[in-house]
């Protein structure tokens, strides 16, 4: 992996992982104002599923934008 | 070769790139090469396992594509060749060897052995090939041949195949007799399990203890090529399997082993859902490996044809050596029974020889000195010696094998959509995964939820599962079901079974868009000469008047059309000598220009020509001259012929129709196809030839170039047509046509412009490429229907649309039955296409239940 590389692979990932953090804080804002009761392993397991689904959805669409971006 | 340089610096490889088995894994490896510098252009077809890669040479490399596509979980496969390399005498030699090998791209490793004479390299097929590493080692002065055999390319891919299947049977042995205890330990308190089920079956950390093996080992695979995907940027179908194991195996883990942390304790431990999902879908790559390459068995029933080894004269001895050592020029000898090894021209010998595996033709062929024979065709009878005309990848075999290579490397116009579909999948059903979760997690589970809900075809109750155990389930079993794997076989594995059939028959599809454009067809043109008719004119009637005998006249026209060059003359004699007549010399001979011809013979004065000829020797033709007119009108060339000054007869010659020519016309006809005849001839002689055969719509007296024209004015009234004609005076016409059927061009294909090339002399073919076309489009609209139709419905489903109302829901496994059953059967379902057969084909098997066999004449 070139500098460039190495480069569009670190921005990639701040990108993904904090837009990914968004979508489960956005859950996590839910959990509390939609009037039900959650136990804190329920908000915690979705939390983390939720995280993980982001993940897999905005690492396939940031990485090569990013990528293109920087390397031209 | 496989790289071309088209510009400067513009090239293009074909790499084989293994381990691929959906249509998003296609959707990966394009994505991947797209992102590198100077990749203009990728297309990957997931069934011939073969990526084509535009390039800037000076950007991008083969060795960068490589690591791009080994980084994503993928192989290129590497292959070597042996060769033998004489004249080298020291260590320099060995340098130069070397080095110019190696400066070739694509090339890996190069090592030659100056005493064993020998160079061993390894490349990236696409990237170079053999034949040029030949040549460049020829270039640097030195003899080189190969060690190894064609074959070769037959083994590695069955290898290949074999690995992956060995693969796949080692994890079904693995994960279906765990995953069955697993199910039998779950259900254990059931029905009448617990009266001969051990009771320690049922034990939660016996049943962990068998699920985990069955995740880490059939399963790894699954996490391996999603994680290196995911590092890339790009997703795959292992990625929704990888998902959809891990949230079941994890959640069983964290019930079992902490039953109190809230994701509903001991009771909702989903081992079977982990064990049967990772058996369901390696049971399905297990019967895909299985299945898949069987559609790919025309290709390897032409290679196996090769000959391995030949009989050559070399040096006044006979030698036998390997198929692809022999030379252009070498002496072949062929013995009974033997496959031909390369093609040539026999120059010594009698024999019949099947070409079925090459031309489709069912009836052996004489051959005799003088006869083409063809590589892989197998004699039938006697001996006979040839002379290597085409050796090597310029042999028919290997030019039918290129074409239909590309032919299933190339994507159908229909598949963009699938294509575009499952290339976009992945994302959008982890979207649909979330948004699935989301709405289960804070909607679905107060409003629906009920203590009482099941699994479709599972006796097992829901009841402790709480509001985030129950979300991920139906989020885990979207993700599962979703997988577009039967949208991304659907369309090549059809094609791949088409343009077989049509190799096997003799028709040469050059791309999938011929496929699809031949099923689409409604118009056929034509060309007349060489194509409906056998291009060259035959006595077709002959006539005499009172006191002469027809034999005689036919005869007496031959002596005097004998030193004649005129193609009718020659038609003459050609038709006397079938009839067996014996064709004398004259004793003098005239000809007449714009008249005919004079000769005399045995004291007798014979005219031959036209009406002129007659009214200017003062000859009565009497009647003969309406029996004339008849057969003008029939499109023939009529020439009376006068004895001593009296009438005689008419012989009349014509370009006669070929055979099967309107039984093919009906026959199109009948599947609702207009047919259409275009020619330069005058338009009498155009319609007695379309009358004939049964064609309507004539376009006479086109000039060549005026072809393309009259196509075009049949495109603009909204047909699509085909032009059926001669490879390469039509050109043009077949390059405008929907689709350029080049027919009869014999087994020097690559020669032929067209988009189906038909190796038969046959216009029956013609039916049989539209018919072929049909039935292929039919499986893959078949096949496509079923893939939309499995996951439009199946989504759904496992969201969850009928559990508000039936309390029901879809189980991971079951969702991954479903998937692994929707790729099976549309595999499946292509294969029946193997049984596939044109209608003359059908014809011909029924009359050859109890045949006659005759070898037809020689070429």
């Amino acid at each position: 992996m070139n500098d460039l590389e190495a480069k569009a692979a670190r921005q990639a990932s701040v990108v993904y992982t904090v837009l990914s953090l968004a979508i489960t804080f956005i859950f996590l804002v839910i959990t509390w104002v939609d009037g039900n009761t959650y136990t804190a392993v329920a908000r915690v397991g979705g939390m983390v599923w939720v995280f993980i689904l982001s993940m897999i959805v905005f690492m396939p669409i940031v990485i090569p934008v990013v990528k293109k971006r920087i390397m031209g | 070769m496989s790289e071309t340089i088209r510009n400067e610096h513009l090239a293009q490889v074909s790499l084989p790139v293994q381990g691929m088995s959906c249509a998003a894994c296609v959707a990966k490896v394009e994505k991947t090469l797209e992102t590198m510098t100077g990749v203009q252009e990728v297309h990957v077809n997931l069934l011939s396992g073969k990526a084509a890669v535009t390039y800037e040479s000076n950007q991008a490399g083969v060795p960068q594509m490589v690591k791009m596509i080994q980084d994503i979980g993928y192989e290129v496969p590497e292959e070597e060749v042996l060769l033998t390399v004489r004249g080298m005498s020291c260590a320099a030699c060995v340098a130069k060897v070397e080095k110019a090998v190696k400066g070739m791209p694509g090339v890996t490793l190069v090592v030659v052995n100056l005493p064993a004479e020998s160079a061993k390299v390894k490349f990236y097929p696409g990237a170079v090939d053999k034949t040029r590493i030949k040549k460049e080692i020829q270039a640097l002065g030195y003899e080189v041949s190969e060690k190894v055999t064609g074959q070769e390319a037959l083994d590695r891919e069955k290898e290949a195949r074999q690995k992956e299947l060995r693969f796949q049977t080692r994890n079904m042995w693995i994960a279906w007799p765990l995953a069955i205890l697993v199910m039998i330990g779950m259900f254990r308190d059931m029905w009448i399990f617990p009266y001969f089920v051990p009771e320690f079956l049922g034990n939660v950390y016996v049943l962990w203890a068998l699920t985990t093996p069955i995740a880490f080992i059939p399963g790894w695979q699954f996490f391996k090529h999603s994680w290196n995907g995911l590092k890339r940027g790009a997703t795959d179908m292992n990625l929704l399997y990888a998902t959809g194991i891990g949230a079941a195996y994890i959640i069983a883990t964290i019930n079992t082993f902490w039953p109190d942390a809230g994701f509903g304790g001991r009771g909702a431990a989903f081992f079977e859902s982990a064990a049967l999902l990772t058996a369901f879908i390696v049971l399905g790559r297990y019967l895909e490996a299985l299945t898949r390459g069987r559609t790919s068995e025309a290709i390897r029933n032409l290679m196996s044809l090769q000959a391995k080894t030949a009989r050559v004269i070399r040096n006044g001895e006979e030698v036998e050596i390997a198929a692809d050592e022999v030379e252009i020029g070498d002496i072949v000898i062929v013995r009974p029974g033997e496959s031909i090894p390369v093609d040539g021209e026999v120059t010594d010998g009698y024999s019949a020889v099947d070409e079925a595996m090459i031309t489709g033709e069912s009836m052996p062929v004489e051959k005799r000195a003088g006869s083409q024979v063809t590589g892989a065709t197998i004699n039938k009878t006697g001996s006979f010696k040839f002379r290597a005309t085409r050796v090597g990848s310029e042999t028919a075999l290997a030019q039918i094998i290129k074409m239909v290579e590309d032919a299933q490397a190339s994507k159908a116009p229909i598949q963009k959509l699938a294509d575009f579909v499952a290339g976009h999948f992945i994302a959008g059903v982890h979207v649909l995964a979330l948004i699935v979760f989301f709405f289960w997690f804070f909607i679905g589970y107060a409003s629906f939820f009920s203590p009482a809900s099941q699994f479709i075809l599972s006796p097992y109750n829901l009841a402790e599962v709480g509001v985030f155990g129950f979300a991920l389930l139906l989020s885990v079993t979207t993700l599962i079901i979703s997988c577009p794997c039967a949208l991304g076989l659907a369309t090549p594995s059809a094609i791949m079974a088409g343009t077989g059939k049509g190799a096997e028959n003799g028709i040469l599809f050059k791309g999938a868009d011929a496929v699809e454009a031949s099923s689409k067809l409604n118009a056929v043109v034509f060309d007349k000469t060489g194509t409906l008719t056998k291009g060259e004119p035959s006595v077709t009637d002959v006539y005499a008047t009172e006191g002469f005998i027809r034999e005689d006249v036919l005869r007496l026209a031959a002596i005097t059309e004998k030193p004649s060059e005129h193609p009718l003359g020659e038609a003459i004699v050609r038709g006397a000598k079938e009839e067996g007549l014996s064709v004398g010399d004259t004793d003098d001979f005239e000809a007449i220009p714009g008249h005919g011809v004079r000769a005399i013979y045995q004291g007798q004065t014979i005219l031959l020509g036209n009406r002129r000829l007659m009214q200017q020797q003062n000859i009565d033709i009497g009647n003969l001259s309406k029996k004339m007119e008849q057969l003008e009108e029939e499109g023939k060339t009529a020439m009376l012929m006068a004895i001593d000054n009296k009438a005689a007869g008419i012989i009349a010659v014509a370009d006669i129709l070929k055979e099967n020519a309107k039984v093919a016309v009906e026959r199109l006809q009948q599947m609702g196809v207009q047919v259409a005849m275009i020619t330069g001839d005058n338009r009498r002689t155009a319609e007695a030839i379309a009358r004939q055969v049964g064609i309507k719509t004539v376009l006479a007296e086109v000039l060549p170039q005026d072809k393309a024209a009259e196509v075009i004015k049949l495109q603009e009234k909204g047909l699509n047509v085909a032009m059926v004609g001669d490879g390469i005076n039509d050109a043009p016409a077949l390059a405008q046509a929907n689709v350029g059927i080049a027919i009869g061009s014999g087994t020097d294909v690559a020669k032929e412009t067209g988009d189906i090339i038909l190796i038969k002399d046959d216009i029956r073919d013609v039916v049989g490429a539209i018919e072929i076309g049909r039935a292929t489009m039919r499986k893959i609209k078949q096949n496509l229907v079923w893939a939309f139709v499995y996951n439009i419905t199946g989504i759904p489903l496992a969201a969850g649309i009928l559990y508000p109302f039936t309390g029901l829901l879809v189980s991971p496994e079951l969702a991954s039955f479903f998937m692994a059953m929707s790729s099976v059967s549309v595999t499946m379902n292509t294969l029946l296409l193997k049984r596939y057969q044109p209608s003359f084909r059908r014809d011909q098997m029924k009359t050859s239940m109890h045949p006659t066999p005759q070898p037809q004449t020689a070429r």
